[in-house]
C-alpha cells in the first residue's frame, strides 16, 4: 500500500492548509489502449479524504465519482407497424451526449441533489427535474412531453444495455476512514476519446471538495490502422480490397486449373 | 477464436465465418451462381450492421467472379462485347443504386428496404427453383424429354440501335442488354449481389442469347459491376470491411471449386429442390423479422463520434 503512505502525507498537507475538508486522488492509469483482444478493464480509482470531526454533522461524508466520456451525436429511432411490418418511423437526434457515463456513490445519493449540483444524466425519476435545454436536442416530428420521455428512457436504456451507463452504489471501499478505492469498469463497447474523471466529496448533502482529472481511451494495433486508412483514404482502400479480391480470384482459378488436370 | 471487424466493430469467429464462405462458395460453384444472395442475409443474421453486409458481399463477389470467368475464357464462352454493353448500362445503374442505398441510410430506412426487397426475391427464387427441379424430377421418373426452342424473336429485336455480336450470334438493339445492365447495376449496388439469376434469365428469354455463352458473359461483367459497387461503397457509405472480405473470400473460392467438382459427382435436380428449400427458409427468416414485433422498438445509431 505504497500510495496510502503518499495520500496521507498529501492529505496532511492539505489539511494543514485548508482545515475543514480535503480530497487527494490518483489513478493507475492515464490511457486505455483498446486492441483487437480488449474484453474490458477495471480501471482503479484511490484516493484520500478527510472532514473536520470537529464539526457538527448531519451527515457522514460521500464520495461521489461520476466518469464522462466523449460526447456523440446518436439518433434514436423507433419502429412502428405499418401494415403488419414493423418499419422505423419516428426519430430523435440527440447531440453530445456522452459515450460513456458512469456514476458511483458511497452511499443512496438523492436526484434532488443531483440536479441541485447538475450532475449526472441517469437521474430521471421524475421527469419534472429533466433540464432538457441541458441537451442539445433534435425533436424532429416528435411533439408530446409524454412520447419525448419515451424517446430519452430508449436513449439511457440502449446505452444501459450496452453497459456504456451505470449508476452504482455502494461499490466504493472505504479504507480506514479517510482512503477510498474503487474499480470503474470500463467495458470493450466503449467509445474511444477523452474521459472526464470528476470525484465529489460530499458533507451534509452539499458539495465540500471536487477534483477532476482526464483520462484517454485510444485504439491501437491493426484492426484501428485498418479502420482509419479506410476513413482517411476512401479510395486506396477500395482499390487494395479490390486488388485482394482480384489476386484471391485469379489464383484461386489458377490453383483450380492445375487440380483439375490432375 | 475470434477476430476483430474493423469496420463492422465487431468479434465474429473465424470458424463461423469461413463455414460460411466456405458454404455459400460451394453453393455458387455447385450451381453456377453468386451467391451474393444468400451471403448478405447470413451476414446481417451474424450481427453485421446490414451496410457492412452488402458493401462486402460486393467485395466477395469480385473475387468468385473472376475465378469463374477465368474457366468459361478459357473454353471460349464469354461474349465480351456484350459485356460490354451490359457494363453501360450497369455503370450508371450501380452509381444510383449506392446514391439510394445512401440516402436510405440517412433516413433510417435501410434495414427494412433491404429486408423487403431480399424477401421478394428469394421468395421468388426458392420458388421458380423449388417448380423447375420437381419438374425436371417428375419429366424424369415420366421418362420425357423437354424440347426447347433454340432461338427466341421477340421485341428486343425491333428497337433502332442495332448491334452485331458475333459470338452470341445476335443482331439486336443495345437499348435491352443496356437496360438490363442497369437494372443489374442498381441490385447489385443495393442489395450486395451480382445478380447472376436475374441476368442469366433476362439474357436468355430477352436478349435470346445462346444458353453456353449465357453464365460467362454475365459473369464477366459482374466483375466490373461489383468491383464499381465495392468502390463506390468504400468511398461514400465506408462500409467494405476488408476483414470481413478477406476470410469469406479465401473460403469461398475453395468452397467455390469443391462445389464445381461436386456437381460434376451430384445429380443437379434434388440439389436444386433443397437449395430451393434453404432459400425459402432464408427468406421465412427475414419475413419473421420484419413481421414479429421486436423486443425493443427503439433502436440507436451514432451518427458522429470522435474517431
Amino acid at each position: 500500500m505504497h500510495f496510502k503512505i503518499f495520500l496521507l502525507i498529501k492529505l496532511f498537507v492539505l489539511f494543514l492548509i485548508s482545515s475543514a475538508s480535503a480530497l487527494v486522488i490518483g489513478s493507475d492509469e492515464e490511457e486505455i489502449y483498446i486492441d483487437a483482444n480488449f474484453s474490458g478493464k477495471n480501471l482503479l480509482v484511490f484516493g484520500a479524504f478527510y472532514s473536520d470531526p470537529s464539526q457538527a454533522r448531519d451527515d457522514k461524508s460521500d464520495i461521489l465519482i461520476e466518469v464522462v466520456g466523449p460526447s456523440e451525436d446518436v439518433v434514436i429511432r423507433k419502429k412502428e407497424s405499418f401494415f403488419g411490418f414493423w418499419l422505423n418511423s419516428k426519430s430523435v437526434g440527440f447531440n453530445d451526449v456522452p459515450g460513456f457515463y458512469y456514476l458511483s456513490s458511497t452511499n443512496e445519493i438523492t436526484n434532488e441533489f443531483l440536479n441541485k449540483n447538475n450532475i449526472g444524466l441517469l437521474n430521471k425519476k421524475d421527469t419534472q427535474l429533466i433540464d432538457w435545454s441541458a441537451l442539445n436536442i433534435d425533436w424532429g416530428n416528435v411533439k408530446n412531453q409524454k412520447e419525448k420521455d419515451t424517446f430519452y428512457d430508449a436513449l439511457i436504456r440502449t446505452k444501459e444495455s450496452e453497459d456504456v451507463y451505470r449508476k452504482v452504489n455502494g461499490e466504493i471501499q472505504i479504507i480506514d476512514g479517510n482512503l477510498f478505492r474503487s474499480y470503474i469498469e470500463i467495458p470493450n463497447t466503449v467509445p474511444v476519446g477523452q474521459y472526464k474523471v470528476n470525484l465529489y466529496l460530499i458533507i451534509d448533502n452539499k458539495i465540500s471538495n471536487e477534483y477532476s482529472y482526464n483520462f484517454m481511451v485510444t485504439r491501437v494495433g491493426i484492426e484501428e490502422a485498418i479502420y482509419s486508412f479506410s476513413k482517411n483514404y476512401p479510395l486506396i482502400y477500395g482499390l487494395i480490397s479490390l486488388l485482394i479480391a482480384i489476386l484471391i480470384g485469379l489464383s484461386g482459378a489458377e490453383v483450380f486449373k492445375r487440380f483439375r488436370k490432375v | 477464436m475470434s477476430i476483430y471487424l474493423p469496420i463492422a466493430e465487431l468479434s465474429v469467429n473465424i470458424i463461423l465465418l469461413l463455414s460460411i464462405g466456405g458454404v455459400v462458395g460451394f453453393l455458387s460453384g455447385m450451381f453456377g451462381l453468386g451467391g451474393g444472395f444468400l451471403m448478405t442475409p447470413i451476414l446481417i443474421f451474424m450481427g453485421i450492421p446490414t451496410n457492412v453486409a452488402v458493401a462486402t458481399s460486393a467485395n466477395q463477389i469480385v473475387a468468385s467472379s473472376i475465378s469463374g470467368t477465368i474457366g468459361y475464357w478459357r473454353q471460349g464462352l464469354v461474349d465480351f462485347k456484350m459485356g460490354g454493353v451490359l457494363l453501360i448500362g450497369s455503370f450508371f445503374g450501380s452509381i444510383l443504386g449506392v446514391w439510394i442505398f445512401s440516402r436510405l441510410v440517412v433516413l433510417g430506412q435501410i434495414d427494412t428496404v433491404i429486408s423487403i426487397l431480399y424477401f421478394a426475391l428469394l421468395t421468388s427464387i426458392g420458388l421458380i427453383m423449388l417448380i423447375e427441379s420437381s419438374q425436371v424430377i417428375r419429366d424424369r421418373v415420366r421418362r420425357k424429354t423437354v424440347k426447347r426452342k433454340i432461338h427466341y424473336h421477340n421485341w428486343a429485336h425491333k428497337l433502332p440501335f442495332k448491334m452485331k455480336f458475333y459470338k452470341s450470334k445476335l443482331y439486336i438493339s443495345a437499348i435491352p442488354p443496356i437496360i438490363i445492365g442497369f437494372v443489374i447495376g442498381v441490385l447489385s449496388a443495393t442489395m450486395g449481389i451480382g445478380g447472376t439469376f436475374i441476368l442469366i434469365p433476362a439474357m436468355i428469354y430477352f436478349l435470346g442469347m445462346p444458353t453456353s455463352k449465357v453464365i460467362g458473359t454475365s459473369l464477366f461483367q459482374i466483375i466490373f459491376v461489383t468491383a464499381l459497387v465495392t468502390l463506390l461503397h468504400a468511398t461514400t457509405t465506408f462500409a467494405v470491411d476488408a476483414v470481413l472480405a478477406f476470410f469469406l473470400i479465401i473460403a469461398s473460392v475453395i468452397g467455390a471449386q469443391l462445389g464445381v467438382l461436386a456437381a460434376n459427382k451430384l445429380r443437379g435436380e434434388e440439389i436444386r429442390a433443397l437449395l430451393a428449400i434453404i432459400v425459402l427458409g432464408v427468406a421465412t427468416k427475414i419475413a419473421l423479422d420484419l413481421l414479429v414485433e421486436p423486443n425493443e422498438i427503439f433502436n440507436i445509431t451514432v451518427i458522429r463520434a470522435l474517431f
